[in-house]
C-alpha cells in the first residue's frame, strides 16, 4: 500500500520537467517515502531509487528521506537485512541527489541529534557528509568548516572517557567517532596541502583556516580533558591516535611551528569587540597549552620542532601554557601543565637559569601558582609532584634567583609548611656558599642578612599562633642553629653576629614568651577538660565540622585531650632546640670574650 | 622526519671535514663553534633538521631575535656572522648547544651539534606587533634584564625626522616619563625591551611618536614619523609590586599622583595614564592592610580610577572609561565624579538611557550640580532624535515588510494545505513534520 502510493507519486513526476516539479509534489514524495520506511518496504525503496528512469526526480527530492531513513537506521538491529538496505539507501542518496540540499539534510540530522545517539548519529552520517561536500561547488570551505564546527559542538557535552577501563569500554563511541573525524577531515587537507604545493602564495585561505579552528577546537576538546599517557596493554591509545593525526594535519598545512610561537606573538585575530577577542584569546589559551603539552611533553611532532631554540626560552614560551594549566582544578589539566613545567625544566642544567627571567610575570605567577596545587589540590600525588617541581625550579635558577624567588615566596605563600620548606632551602645554599671555594655574595653577608630579616622573626609577634606556624618556627630555629654552629663569630661569613640583637628582639624574645602563654593556656585547658569530664558528660558542642556535607562525629574528650597533648610536645620540642641555639650563642660569646681578654 | 642512512654518513664526513678546517668563531676562541661556508665543502645533502629550521618555516624561525639567549648560544653566535644568502656548516660543542641535559627526546647528554645553515632575509624587529615601533639592534646590550615602567634610565639618544637631526643629548629619567625631556612616548616603550649597553636604532610610527600634536619646539610637524638612535648607557630598575610593602606603597602612590596629575594638565593624557596605573597595579590586589590603611589606600585606588576615567574620556576610549568609573563607583557608589564622567562616557558611546540614568544619579547626590542638568537635557534630545530616526528607518521597512509578506502568503497557501493534508494522514506517528 505504501509501496503503490510511492510508485503513483513516482509516475506523476516521471514525465514532468525537473522545473515543473511543485511543493506539492516535494510533500507526497516524502510522505509516501517515509512510508514506505516504516511499515519496512525498505527494499522496494532501494529498487525505486536505484531506477535509472528516477534520477531526476531523486536528485531533487531525495533529501527528503534522510531523517526517516536515520531514524529507521537506528531501529532496527545490527544484523538486520533491512538495516542493511537502508544504510545502501544512504550511500545512494550521497551519490545522486544534490549536494547543497543534501548538505542542510544531513546536517540537520547531527544538529538534532542529542546525547548517548550523538557519536552514532555522527558516524553514520560522516561518510555521506563527505561525499557531498567533496562534490559541493561553492562555499566549500566555508560547509566544511560548518560541518566540523557542528560535530565538535555537539561532541563536546559527552564526557571523556579517563581511566584505561573507560577507554577500553568507550560507552558512548567517542574515541572511536573522534578518529573517524578526523578521517573525514582528510580529504579536505589533502586539498589545502596540493593547492599549496601549487603555489606558495595560497591565494584560497579559507578551508586553511577552517581546518586550523578544527585542529584548535579538538585539542581544547577532548584532548585537553582526555588521558594521554601511554597505557598498557592498550596497544593503540584511541586518543593518543587521535592527538597523532590532529598534529600531522597542522604540520602538513604549515602551521604547526607559528601555532607553537602564537601565544608569544600576543597575535589577537582582529575583533572589534573587546570581549569577543578575549573569549578568542581564552579559548586559544587552552588549545595551545595542550599543543604544547603533545609536543614537549609527549613528543607528537617534535620531530618537525627545529633544534635551535635555547632551553630557557622554550621554558620562557612554555610558562604561559604552564600558568593556564596550574589555574584549574581538574585533574587532567593540573597534571598535564606540571608534566609541561618538568620537561621543560628537566632540558636546563642547574644553575643556568638567568635571574632576569623573574622579570617575566609568569616566572613569578606560576611558581606561587605551584606553592596553591602544593597546599591546596585534594589530589596528593599532584601535591607532591608540584612540591618535586617547585625544588626543581629552585635548583635551575642562579643565585641571584634564587635569592629573589625565595624572598617572593616567603612573601606570598602564606602557609607556615612551604615557608618552612623555603627556609630550609635558604639553609642549603648558605652552606653550599661557606663550604663552596666559589664565591657567592647572595647568601653572604649583607644579602643575606636581608633574607634573614624575613626568616628569624614571628610574623605576629609573641601573639603568632605557634602551632598552625610549627614548621616555620621550626625551620628558622634550625637554620640558626646551623649559622651559629658553622660561621664563627670572628669570621662572621654570614653576618649572623652582625645582627645577633636584631635577631634576639625579633625572635627569640617573642618566640619564649609565646611559648610561655601557649603552654600555659593548653595546660589550663587540659585540667579543665579533665575536671569537666568528671563533671558533665552531656554533649555540649559548640559547633560541628562537616566535611563533603557528611558531619564529622563530634570529638570525645579523650580525643581532645590526646590533641591537647600533642600541642604540648611540639611546644617542649620547639623550646628544646630553642634552649640548644641560646645555649650555642652563649658558649660562642663567651670564648670570643675569653680569647680578647 | 627521517634522515635516511646515507644523508647521515654524508653529514658526518662533513662533520668530520669541519673540525679540522673550519674557522673557529667563538669569542672565548675555544673552538666551541666551528663555521665553514659552504663553497668549501663538497657534498650537497643537508641534514634535514637544519634545513627545516631555517628554510621550511621561515615563520617559525625569523622573528628571532639575535642575541637574545632565544636559540643556543653557537646560534646567537654563528648566525651574527653571515650575509643575507649565506650558506654556511656550523660544528657546536654541547657547551654552545644543550649541554649535559641535552634536549629529550632527540637530542642526548653532552651531543655534537652539526647545522647546515641559510640566512635567507632578516630585518628589524617590530616591537609591538603594530609596526608602530621597529627596531634595529646596532651592537647588543648585557645581559638580560630589561627596565621596566618607573625604571631610571641613563641614554644617549639622536633624534631624527625626514633626514634631519632635530635632537641630540645625553639625558636620565624616569621610564614613562620622558615627555618631560620632550622624549615621545614610543622611546620609553622600547626602552622598556633593551638591555644595558645596547645600541639601536628606532623607526617610530607617528603614535608612538609626537601625534597629532607634532612638536613645535623641534619643528616637527603633526604624524611625522620619527627615527632615533639610542644608546641605553645604564638604568636601575623600580621595584616590582610584590617587592614593595604596604607603606611603601602608599608612600609612593602619593608621589605618582601628583606626576600623574602634573601630566594631566599638561594634556599628556598617555603619560598620565602610566602614572595612574600604577596606583591600581600596587594597591588593588593589596591584602591584610589596618584599618587605616586601608582607608588611604581605597581613598588612592578612588582618585586613580576617576583620574583614569578622565584620561579615558579625553583619549576617546569610552569603554575604558566606563570600566574605571565602575570600578570607582564599586569603592564609593555615590560618587558624583564617577557617575557624571560615566555618564559622559555613555552618552559619548551613545548609550542615552544608561547615560541618563546616571545624570540623574549626579543629582540625586548633588542637586545643585548644573552640569548634570544639562547633561540630561542633551541626553533627552538625543534619544528623541535618534528615536525619530529609528522611526523613519523602521517606517520604510515595515511598510516593505508588508508588502513582501502579502506576496508570500499568496503563493504559500497551496504548499501549506498540502502540508496540512499530509499531517492529517500520517497522523500522530510523524511529530516531527508538524
Amino acid at each position: 500500500m505504501a509501496v503503490d502510493e510511492l510508485q503513483a507519486i513516482i509516475q506523476r513526476c516521471q514525465i514532468l520537467e525537473e522545473a515543473d516539479f511543485k511543493g506539492e509534489d516535494f510533500n507526497l514524495f516524502q510522505v509516501a517515502g517515509q512510508k514506505c520506511l516504516e511499515d519496512g518496504y525498505a527494499s522496494q525503496l532501494l529498487e525505486v531509487i536505484q531506477n535509472e528512469k528516477n534520477k531526476v526526480i531523486i536528485k531533487n527530492m531525495g533529501w527528503n528521506l534522510i531523517s526517516p531513513l536515520v531514524r529507521c537506521i537506528f531501529m532496527y538491529k545490527q544484523e538486520d537485512d533491512k538495516r542493511e538496505h537502508c544504510l545502501k539507501i544512504l550511500d545512494q542518496l550521497a551519490q545522486l541527489c544534490n549536494p547543497k540540499e543534501l548538505f542542510l539534510g544531513l546536517l540537520e540530522q547531527i544538529e538534532q541529534t542529542s546525547g548517548e545517539q550523538v557519536c552514532q548519529t555522527v558516524m553514520l552520517l560522516l561518510q555521506p557528509l563527505q561525499t557531498v561536500l567533496l562534490k559541493l561547488q561553492n562555499k566549500k570551505a566555508y560547509s566544511v568548516g560548518l560541518s566540523l564546527a557542528m560535530i565538535m559542538n555537539q561532541l563536546t557535552p559527552l564526557p571523556v572517557p579517563y581511566t584505561k577501563q573507560q577507554i577500553q569500554e568507550d560507552k558512548l563511541g567517542l574515541c572511536q567517532c573522534c578518529n573517524a573525524v578526523v578521517g573525514f577531515a582528510k580529504p579536505f587537507v589533502n586539498e589545502v596541502v596540493k593547492s599549496m604545493e601549487k603555489s606558495s602564495e595560497y591565494s584560497d585561505m579559507e578551508l586553511k583556516e577552517e581546518l586550523v579552528k578544527f585542529c584548535m577546537k579538538s585539542l581544547k576538546y577532548p584532548l585537553l580533558t582526555a588521558q594521554l599517557e601511554q597505557l598498557e596493554g592498550i596497544e593503540e591509545h584511541p586518543f593518543r591516535h587521535f592527538a597523532t593525526e590532529i598534529i600531522d594535519i597542522l604540520w602538513d598545512i604549515k602551521e604547526l611551528i607559528p601555532l607553537v610561537f602564537l601565544h608569544h606573538k600576543g597575535k589577537s585575530p582582529h575583533w572589534e569587540n573587546q570581549e569577543f577577542a578575549d573569549i578568542e584569546r581564552k579559548n586559544s589559551a587552552d588549545s595551545l597549552a595542550c599543543l604544547s603539552y603533545l609536543m614537549f611533553v609527549q613528543h607528537f611532532g617534535i620531530d618537525c620542532f627545529p633544534m635551535v631554540f635555547s632551553p630557557s626560552y622554550l621554558l620562557q614560551c612554555n610558562m604561559t601554557h604552564i600558568e593556564v594549566l596550574l589555574k584549574r582544578t581538574e585533574e587532567s589539566m593540573l597534571s598535564k601543565g606540571l608534566d609541561l613545567f618538568e620537561s621543560c625544566l628537566l632540558r636546563m642544567e642547574d644553575n643556568s637559569l638567568l635571574h632576569q627571567y623573574l622579570e617575566f610575570r609568569d616566572f613569578i605567577n606560576v611558581p606561587q601558582d605551584l606553592v596553591k596545587v602544593m597546599t591546596l589540590c585534594p589530589i596528593e600525588h599532584l601535591r607532591k609532584k608540584s612540591l618535586n617541581i617547585l625544588q626543581l625550579f629552585i635548583d635551575k635558577f642562579d643565585a641571584e634567583g634564587k635569592y629573589t624567588l625565595f624572598r617572593c615566596l616567603l612573601k606570598t605563600s602564606n602557609h607556615a609548611g612551604v615557608e618552612g620548606y623555603i627556609i630550609k632551602n635558604i639553609k642549603d645554599q648558605i652552606h653550599l656558599s661557606l663550604t663552596k671555594a666559589c664565591d657567592n655574595i647572595w647568601f653572604t653577608g649583607h644579602h643575606l642578612i636581608s633574607l634573614l630579616d624575613l626568616v628569624l622573626l614571628l610574623p605576629e609577634g609573641a601573639e603568632t599562633d605557634l602551632l598552625q606556624n610549627s614548621d616555620r618556627i621550626m625551620a628558622s630555629l634550625n637554620l640558626l642553629r646551623y649559622l651559629v654552629i658553622k660561621d664563627c663569630e670572628s669570621d662572621n661569613q654570614t653576618g649572623v653576629w652582625t645582627t645577633l640583637a636584631k635577631i634576639e628582639q625579633n625572635f627569640l624574645k617573642p618566640l619564649h614568651v609565646g611559648l610561655n602563654m601557649s603552654k600555659a593556656h593548653y595546660e589550663a585547658e587540659i585540667k579543665n577538660k579533665k575536671e569537666n569530664r568528671r563533671e558533665t558528660q552531656s554533649p555540649n558542642t559548640v559547633c560541628s565540622v562537616s566535611v563533603s556535607g557528611e558531619k564529622m562525629p563530634a570529638m570525645t574528650t579523650e580525643m581532645q585531650l590526646q590533641v591537647l597533648h600533642s600541642a604540648l610536645f611540639t611546644f617542649d620540642l620547639i623550646e628544646s632546640v630553642l634552649a640548644r641555639v641560646e645555649e650555642l650563642i652563649e658558649v660562642k660569646i663567651k670564648a670570643v670574650m675569653d680569647e680578647n681578654s | 622526519m627521517t634522515t635516511d642512512e646515507g644523508t647521515k654518513s654524508e653529514g658526518e664526513v662533513q662533520a668530520a671535514a669541519l673540525a679540522e678546517r673550519g674557522e673557529d668563531i667563538t669569542p672565548a676562541r675555544d673552538r666551541g663553534v666551528l663555521k665553514v661556508r659552504r663553497m668549501g665543502l663538497p657534498g650537497r645533502v643537508l641534514p634535514c633538521l637544519l634545513h627545516f629550521g631555517v628554510r621550511g618555516h621561515v615563520g617559525g624561525l625569523h622573528p628571532q631575535p639575535l642575541g637574545s639567549r632565544q636559540v643556543i648560544k653557537a646560534w646567537d653566535i654563528g648566525v651574527a656572522t653571515m650575509k643575507k644568502g649565506e650558506i654556511c656548516y656550523l660544528l657546536c660543542k654541547p657547551e654552545y648547544a644543550y649541554g649535559s641535559a641535552g634536549s629529550a627526546p632527540k637530542i642526548p647528554s653532552n651531543a655534537t651539534l652539526f647545522f647546515e645553515v641559510e640566512l635567507l632575509d632578516f630585518k628589524g624587529e617590530d616591537l609591538f606587533e603594530d609596526g608602530g615601533i621597529i627596531r634595529r639592534i646596532k651592537r647588543k646590550g648585557e645581559g638580560y634584564s630589561n627596565p621596566n615602567e618607573g625604571a631610571t634610565v641613563e641614554i644617549h639618544l639622536e633624534g631624527f625626522c625626514g633626514g634631519t637631526r632635530f635632537d641630540c643629548k645625553d639625558v636620565k629619567f624616569v621610564v614613562g616619563e620622558g615627555e618631560d625631556h620632550d622624549i615621545p612616548i614610543g622611546i620609553d616603550k622600547a626602552l622598556e625591551k633593551m638591555q644595558r649597553g645596547e645600541h639601536c636604532i628606532l623607526y617610530l610610527g607617528p603614535r608612538y611618536g609626537f601625534g597629532e600634536a607634532g612638536k613645535p619646539k623641534y619643528g616637527i610637524q603633526a604624524n611625522a614619523e620619527l627615527v632615533y638612535e639610542v644608546t641605553l648607557k645604564s638604568f636601575e630598575k623600580a621595584k616590582e609590586s610584590w617587592e614593595m610593602d604596604t607603606k611603601e606603597k602608599l608612600e609612593q602612590a602619593a608621589v605618582v599622583k601628583e606626576k600623574g596629575t602634573m601630566y594631566f594638565k599638561e594634556g599628556k593624557y598617555l603619560q598620565a595614564v602610566i602614572q595612574y596605573g600604577k596606583i591600581v597595579s600596587w594597591l588593588e590586589m593589596e591584602y591584610g592592610l589596618s584599618e587605616k590603611e586601608s582607608k588611604a589606600s581605597d581613598s588612592f585606588l578612588l582618585a586613580a580610577f576617576l583620574n583614569l576615567a578622565m584620561c579615558y574620556l579625553k583619549l576617546r576610549e569610552y569603554a575604558k572609561a566606563v570600566e574605571c568609573c565602575d570600578k570607582a563607583l564599586g569603592l564609593d557608589q555615590d560618587n558624583e565624579k564617577g557617575l557624571y564622567r560615566r555618564g559622559e562616557a555613555r552618552l559619548l558611546m551613545n548609550e542615552f538611557e544608561l547615560a541618563k540614568c546616571d545624570f540623574q544619579k549626579v543629582l540625586e547626590v548633588n542637586p545643585q550640580n548644573k552640569a548634570a542638568k544639562s547633561q540630561i537635557s542633551v541626553c533627552q534630545k538625543k534619544t528623541k532624535e535618534h528615536n525619530e530616526r529609528d522611526r523613519r528607518i523602521y517606517a520604510n521597512m515595515f511598510t516593505k515588510f508588508a508588502e513582501r509578506d502579502a506576496k508570500e502568503a499568496a503563493s504559500k497557501i497551496g504548499v501549506e494545505k498540502a502540508v496540512e493534508k499530509a499531517a492529517c494522514e500520517k497522523g500522530p506517528k510523524t511529530p516531527g513534520a508538524e
